[in-house]
């Protein structure tokens, strides 16, 4: 396996595009330490290292999924969330909204143009989450357990605070652009790369804060675990429903083409991992605005008692709805069984048993509700299974090893070792997949 | 199994109700507790005919997940170590 790994970065272009992926991650980390202006690095670091250890119910959370720049004020600080926000909202709009429909069935033009309209969103969300996230962190309330808090931001005038907001915008601008770099030239999908590192950067520090918090009995109960989880995810994501398709034969010419028969892999988690990046991407936002507005108007408190903390029942639900409904709903978008029907027509394959056309949409419609449904529900259910697990442990309520956590790291990496391998065996290496 | 209607019941007569007709026209005269049962044996009869990994597959694929995982979040640290360093030093 090491040897593909070898052999991985002897194939020039993959090689290419293997560091050119890794040095877009040291740019964003570099982004990631660099504090924005205006922000006092000591007090800031002073605020984090206590913020960490006495356990803030939202910083947690956000912070895990900013990958630690956002409590550290920098000038990544807003991370990939407001693109990842866009492009959910951009894709709730296309169903809604008839214009965007037909740009969408328009094709190639029309995908740039909405791609165009989901990069004009983050902007303006960078720019609200960068104005709050400012604000907050001037009047102190960031970091409102600690001593020095109020003086975070060095200087209270608004031009430091137009200079922070500006320069996260900016960020948030470079981060989706580093993003799409990375899926036009390197490996993998870059929202999904970009959220991967974000994770894996927390990753070490707070699994160490299990340890440290509980001792080693309950760290070791906690890595079994999350490898057992590892494995029954990887289980599911490798599970396909295959439905046949004969091809018929025919002659053009002199030579026969077609005759062969294949199938259509429909997997049992059609969606992957977009619908757990999706429903906590929206979950937190309702923390994120209370955080930011310091409110605490009746509905503030209520997001604040339900909303904030990972082992709370209502959370648990919301959450659990939410991947499923994003579950369903990006399958929907992403697997037309009408265009497949129409592909399949045109270079004559069929189902065998079922006739060409409406027929086989309506299959295919059938098979996909029917394999969703077990699917969604599995991914909901391990995204709570560890914060179930918890609650009976009796643990922080910050646990990192959560099953987002996972289901998110493991399905980032599937899909990428997967790409990676399938750029060797185009090559004729073995791979280290056999 | 029991019956299922699915549109493909026993692998060979396929035909006879496949999709609208038949199903359909059970549907109908089903309640909706009958039809919520119908549509989870529907759904076991899928499942059922879900190709799942074998345990070498598993194993492979497993192991190497969890190496590249690991790989990559030693990298991040390693990369994030240094550059908190860097920081430090010119802010700090």
């Amino acid at each position: 396996m090491l040897t593909a790994f070898a052999k991985a970065f002897k194939t020039p272009d993959l090689r290419k595009k293997l560091l050119f992926t890794l040095a877009i991650l040291v740019v964003y980390r570099l982004g990631c330490n660099i504090p924005a202006p205006g922000v006092d690095f000591r007090y800031v670091k002073e605020c984090v290292s206590q913020a960490s250890t006495s356990g803030g119910s939202l910083f947690g959370l956000v912070n895990l999924f900013s990958g630690g720049a956002l409590l550290q004020l920098t000038i990544f600080a807003l991370g990939i969330m407001p693109y990842i926000t866009a492009s959910i909202i951009l894709q709730l709009l296309t169903v809604v909204i008839p214009r965007l429909e037909a740009l969408k069935k328009e094709g190639q033009a029309g995908q740039t143009k909405i791609t165009q309209y989901t990069r004009y969103l983050t902007l303006a969300l960078g720019v609200l989450q960068a104005t709050g996230l400012a604000a907050t962190a001037r009047s102190g309330n960031l970091f409102s357990q600690c001593s020095v808090g109020s003086q975070v931001v060095s200087s209270q005038s608004y031009m430091t605070i137009v200079t922070m907001v500006v320069t996260m915008t900016a960020g948030t601008a470079i981060i989706m652009w580093l993003g799409e770099l990375i899926t036009d030239r390197g490996i993998g999908n870059g929202m999904s790369i970009l959220m991967f590192t974000s994770i894996a950067a927390g990753f070490p520090g707070q699994i160490w804060q299990i340890k440290q918090q509980k001792g080693w009995l309950p760290f070791t109960l906690v890595i079994v675990l999350g490898l057992c989880l590892v494995g029954l995810v990887v289980f599911v994501e490798q599970a396909q429903r295959r439905i046949p398709v004969q091809y018929a034969k025919r002659m053009i010419g002199r030579r026969a083409y077609g005759g062969t028969s294949t199938y259509i892999p429909l997997k049992v988690n059609q969606a992957g991992v977009i619908p757990v990046i999706f429903a906590s991407s929206l979950l937190y936002i309702p923390a994120l605005v209370v955080q930011f507005s310091g409110s605490t108007a009746s509905w503030a408190n209520w997001v604040e008692q339900n909303l904030t903390k990972g082992d709370h029942p209502i959370y648990m639900v919301i959450y659990f709805l939410l991947i499923v409904f994003f579950a369903f709903f990006y399958v929907g978008i992403s697997f037309n069984p009408e265009e497949v029907a129409d592909n399949m027509k045109k270079y004559g394959g069929f189902i065998p048993g079922y006739r060409a056309g409406r027929q086989t949409a309506e299959y295919l419609q059938y098979v996909l509700t029917r394999i969703t449904w077990p699917g969604s529900l599995y991914l909901g259910l391990i995204a709570l299974v560890p914060l179930v697990a918890l609650v009976a442990f009796n643990a922080n309520q910050n646990f990192p090893f959560g099953g987002t956590t996972i289901l998110i790291l493991v399905g980032v990496g599937l899909e990428t070792v997967k790409q990676i391998d399938s750029q060797l065996q185009q090559r004729s290496y073995e791979g280290f997949l056999r | 199994m029991g019956s299922t209607a699915t549109p493909e019941h026993d692998g060979r007569g396929e035909k006879s109700d496949d999709g609208k007709g038949g199903r359909r026209r059970d549907r109908r005269k089903l309640g909706p507790l009958g039809r919520f049962a119908l549509f989870n044996r529907q759904i076991v009869a899928e499942l059922r005919k879900v190709v799942w990994p074998k345990k070498q597959e598993l194993r492979q694929y497993t192991t190497v997940v969890i190496v590249f995982v690991i790989v990559m979040i030693g990298l991040v640290y390693g990369i994030d170590y240094g550059f908190s360093k860097l920081t430090f030093w010119i802010f700090g």
